[in-house]
């Protein structure tokens, strides 16, 4: 799988969600992306690209699209 | 309960992006499935306490006191006596200093079943300054009889505590320290018992007595002191009453005592240390480490960390300032 597989792969296993609602999808948008839901998302992210993220990406983590941007600052290309 | 939270490393990891407060809210959550009797109280802080799933799944378990913190400890004392196990959360600090009385009423003297849930200990709230930091919390609550006092480590060993804690048939306080992106001290599961304190290393020079996240901070001194030839040998203080007097037993032998605590030197794990090497006609000597005994201007952790000489290198030189008077002194 390539990174954005993956990327999109977390997402869906995290958050119980279908791939076509991931477009645009944003924090708290879905029941299971709930501050809770939020954390285990960015654990599994954090696992999945063998990172370690700051509490301020973590915070500024908001949606599906701004999550590229932010991996990106980790060396995770798509 | 808990080792389904666990075996997998990123939920290690889930539990300390999430901080404390955080792992007890879900810690909570998966409890609530298998312990029916379960309820959960907040003075107003449903959200703040981690609470906002068990909110959702279960909205009839839980009860907002408002900020009402005595009638919020009051509710959960009658909730008790009807068979519930309540866990009532608020800041440290509303717990034990101002609602103190009604802890000593229905915890000691009554003994109810209740668990007070104290986050944001130390200096956790941050911006919100002096009024909300709990600094003397385990000092206002340690004298009242009947009580379990509870300060994890790390996340998962909140949601070793928050078990035990339901466990235990009688009240509790559970303090809560730190903020999100909680430092790991448990990368795996491990065995916990109330009471029993967790030894690290096994150095023959210095025991450093830590509790809460200063567990971490001095497991991240260990490298310095190996690079100066001092041996370390740090114990997990995650249960302040009853205290491990195994603990001490063991380390009356060693060159220096410290404690390492983020609340004041009176009254809190220090003075419990003293309190038990007291009995001894000989003992090494005790340095206290913990918060000043002044109060200071507010700023965000890190900086009251650091005006309170709590940062890794302030906390290293004290010791190794004290060690090394205490080596002069042997060699005299």
């Amino acid at each position: 799988m390539n990174n954005r597989e993956i990327y999109v792969k977390v997402f869906l296993d995290t958050l119980g969600v279908e791939e076509k609602e991931l477009e645009g999808l944003k924090y708290q948008d879905v029941p299971s992306w709930d501050s809770v839901g939020h954390m285990s998302l960015m654990a599994e992210l954090e696992e999945a690209f063998d990172i370690m993220m700051d509490t301020e990406d973590i915070l500024d983590f908001s949606s599906f699209e701004k999550g590229f941007e932010i991996l990106n600052n980790y060396d995770v290309e798509f | 309960m808990v080792n389904s939270l666990i075996y997998k490393k990123s939920n290690i990891r889930f539990l300390s992006i999430l901080g404390q407060r955080g792992a007890f809210g879900y810690a909570l959550t998966e409890l609530v499935k298998e312990k029916s009797d379960i309820i959960a109280l907040t003075g107003d802080l449903c959200i703040t306490s981690g609470l906002e799933r068990f909110y959702k799944k279960y909205p009839d378990k839980l009860i907002n006191a408002g900020i009402a913190e005595q009638n919020l400890f009051s509710i959960s004392a009658g909730m008790a006596t009807m068979d519930y196990v309540p866990f009532a959360t608020t800041f440290s600090n509303f717990a034990a200093l101002r609602s103190n009385e009604q802890i000593r009423h229905f915890a000691g003297y009554l003994n109810e079943n209740i668990k007070i849930v104290g986050f944001g200990a130390g200096f956790a709230m941050g911006m919100f300054g002096t009024t909300h930091y709990a600094i003397e919390d385990i000092s206002a609550i340690r004298s009242i009889p009947n009580l379990t006092i509870f300060s994890p480590a790390d996340c998962l060993e909140v949601a070793k505590v928050t078990e035990a804690a339901y466990n235990i048939k009688g009240p509790v306080y559970i303090r809560l320290t730190g903020v999100m992106n909680h430092p790991i001290v448990y990368k795996d599961n491990y065995n916990f018992e109330v009471g029993k304190s967790i030894r690290f290393f096994n150095g023959k020079d210095i025991a450093i007595f830590a509790t809460g996240i200063m567990v971490s901070k001095a497991i991240k001194l260990k490298k310095f002191f190996d690079e100066s030839n001092i041996g370390v040998t740090i114990f997990n203080i995650h249960t302040i009453k009853p205290f491990d007097k195994t603990s001490i037993l063991e380390s009356l032998n060693f060159k220096l005592i410290v404690s390492l605590e983020e609340h004041s030197v009176i009254g809190g794990l220090g003075s419990v240390i003293a309190d038990n090497l007291c009995n001894f006609v000989e003992h090494p000597k005790l340095l206290k480490i913990g918060t000043k005994k002044e109060y200071q201007k507010a700023g965000d952790y890190e900086y009251m960390l650091n005006a309170n000489d709590l940062s890794n290198d302030e906390i290293y030189m004290k010791i190794i300032e004290i060690y090394n008077i205490e080596g002069e002194k042997e060699n005299e």
